[in-house]
């Protein structure tokens, strides 16, 4: 199919069905309302199920018992919104469900700003809400990437039986770029939801969907089986992009529309003579260790730009191992850095102005 | 062009850029933007560019509240429908639900004639990419507002990867529709660093990006 010209969070909805999407539970919050809103409109064209709940904790809880029935199940917000399905996350990781959901972030604490953050990358990497999981994190950058990364997303939450999240930012959720839906993306080897609670008891004994396991034991069992799933997305699924990184004397660390910006600024520092390179994770949670150790010789000192004041730089220094030192410039409120800011802060760092 | 344009259309279709080039281009007394739908790149963030150009900015009631989420518009933004010495343009939100807002001002009108209610469409938006589809959009428009749709906008585009035969299918496709309605192409659209040649039909707009900033086009 040819591209088409899309917003972004119409062509998040439009992936994931695509993706198979059997059913998606939501409730409104800007900068995102355009993926809810199109996908009332597109789901029962296609025969499926969409609700708007009637808040955000009553959607997670649509999806956890939609997940639990087998369903390819999706929902969608924007950071505060986020805070609130908390809950209902960990209860899905703790059951071993798969779910996808969209985080289109904005500026916070509290309800913040409308405009585009990145400063939900903690709350989304160390898990949200409570006992230990983690969520299979993708960080798009582009809407093609979004569109591709979504379409895969519902095979990676099945295959993990684990919640994926899409973190991406209001600018990403807001904007227009022509788009191509037909591109193959990975498919993952997947096996029968025979662990579903789907009603039908014909040929085997029920399934329960559970997160309580009052026995110590039990419990600890639970925890490992878990942690082994977290240990083989660290080991084999961790995904980045290494860009212009030959003979780069300094390296930018920065995903999504950061990263995106940080693609102007590498061009504007060539034509001044800096050779600057970008590591791009693709996975935020997994961190993308591996890249950091692929840097070259060359490279003298690392910068981390993030829409936040700082979030991602420990993961960074904690994979830099002290080798190089780690800098951040970072926007906050709803503020996008131009490409002139990350290239003035770089030229600060390699002329030894940097403070 | 006629004393008030009302600029409709699908999310992206390229309303607010129009709405900005035209004022600009036509001097034009007032802008009023009715985006109450959506809260990012409206026209109403180019406070600084309307004062340049010595165009009356009409936006929410709390001036300068650019980022507030609220779904209202000032009271000036009657008075072009009342004051016939003043030219304007509307700028609507996106789909038939920001066109909703116009049905308030439709007890000021004395003249329809005075009035020109365009639909902002591009093939390459999935909504509107066959004659069908264009028509079932404007329909919507027409039903939410109570007004006809009076001429199209050719806005056939990709951004930084639109040809000038992407135009020209644009083009053949909405002359079809303006076939079928009886309503003209009064615009069409070409990013003004463009070099196409084609003599499209109506007016050409060469558009200068303004409410998109410029790292959210092409890209990666």
């Amino acid at each position: 199919m040819a591209k088409v010209l899309m917003k972004g969070n119409e062509a998040m909805a439009l992936a994931a069905i695509k993706a198979g999407l059997d059913a998606f539970y939501g409730y409104p919050i800007t900068p995102q309302n355009e993926l809810p809103e199109y996908l009332s409109k597109q789901m029962p064209l296609h025969g499926r199920a969409f609700v708007q709940a009637e808040s955000e904790v009553a959607a997670i809880n649509m999806v956890y018992g939609a997940a639990g029935a087998g369903a390819r199940v999706m929902t969608s917000s924007s950071s505060p919104g986020i805070a609130l399905k908390q809950e209902g996350l960990t209860y899905i990781a703790g059951a071993e469900l798969p779910a996808v959901i969209i985080n289109v972030m904005r500026g916070g604490p509290g309800l913040g700003g409308i405009q585009p953050s990145q400063a939900d990358y903690k709350q989304i990497t160390r898990g949200g809400g409570n006992g230990d999981y983690y969520l299979y994190s993708l960080a798009p950058e582009s809407l093609q990437e979004a569109v591709d990364l979504i379409k895969e997303s519902f095979d990676i939450a099945d295959y993990f039986r684990n919640p994926v999240m899409i973190a991406v930012d209001g600018l990403i959720g807001q904007m227009m770029e022509p788009v191509d839906f037909e591109r193959e993306v990975p498919k993952w080897d997947l096996k029968p939801k025979t662990w579903a609670a789907d009603g039908n008891r014909k040929n085997r004994k029920k399934n329960i969907i559970n997160s309580l396991y009052l026995d110590p034991n039990d419990l600890e069992n639970h925890n490992l089986k878990l942690k082994a799933k977290y240990d083989e997305m660290r080991d084999k699924h961790q995904r980045y992009e290494m860009i212009n990184m030959e003979n780069a004397e300094i390296v930018i660390v920065a995903f999504g529309s950061t990263s995106r910006i940080s693609r102007t600024a590498i061009e504007l520092l060539k034509e001044e003579g800096i050779n600057c390179g970008i590591i791009r994770p693709i996975t935020i949670y997994p961190f993308p260790q591996n890249a950091f150790n692929e840097i070259p010789e060359s490279v003298k000192n690392i910068l981390v730009v993030e829409m936040n004041l700082g979030q991602m730089v420990d993961d960074v220094k904690l994979h830099v191992q002290g080798r190089l030192p780690v800098h951040f410039y970072g926007r906050v409120g709803g503020i996008v850095p131009e490409a002139e800011e990350i290239s003035d802060q770089v030229k600060k760092i390699v002329g030894g102005t940097y403070e | 062009m006629k004393r008030i344009t009302i600029i409709a259309g699908h999310y992206g279709s390229g309303k607010s850029e129009i709405s900005v080039n035209l004022a600009i281009d036509k001097k034009i007394d007032y802008i009023v933007d009715l985006d109450i739908i959506n809260p990012y790149f409206r026209s109403r963030a180019l406070q600084g560019l309307f004062d340049e150009h010595g165009i009356h900015l009409v936006e929410s009631t709390v001036k300068g509240m650019l980022n507030s989420d609220m779904p209202y518009v000032s009271g000036e933004g009657r008075i072009p429908f009342v004051n016939k010495d003043i030219t304007a343009i509307y700028d609507l939100g996106g789909t038939e639900n920001g066109a909703k807002i116009l049905i308030q001002f439709m007890d000021y009108v004395t003249d329809f004639e005075e009035i020109d209610f365009l639909a902002t469409i591009n093939i390459f938006r999935p909504e509107t990419a066959t004659k069908k589809d264009i028509l079932h959009t404007i329909t919507l428009l027409e039903a939410q507002t109570q007004l006809k749709v009076t001429g199209l906008i050719n806005n056939t585009n990709l951004i930084e990867e639109t040809t000038e035969q992407d135009v020209i299918n644009g083009e053949k496709i909405l002359l079809e529709v303006s076939k079928e309605l009886q309503v003209p192409i009064l615009y069409t659209v070409v990013e003004q660093h463009k070099e196409f040649t084609y003599p499209f039909v109506g007016e050409r707009i060469n558009l200068n990006r303004y409410v998109a900033r410029k790292w959210t086009l092409g890209g990666k």
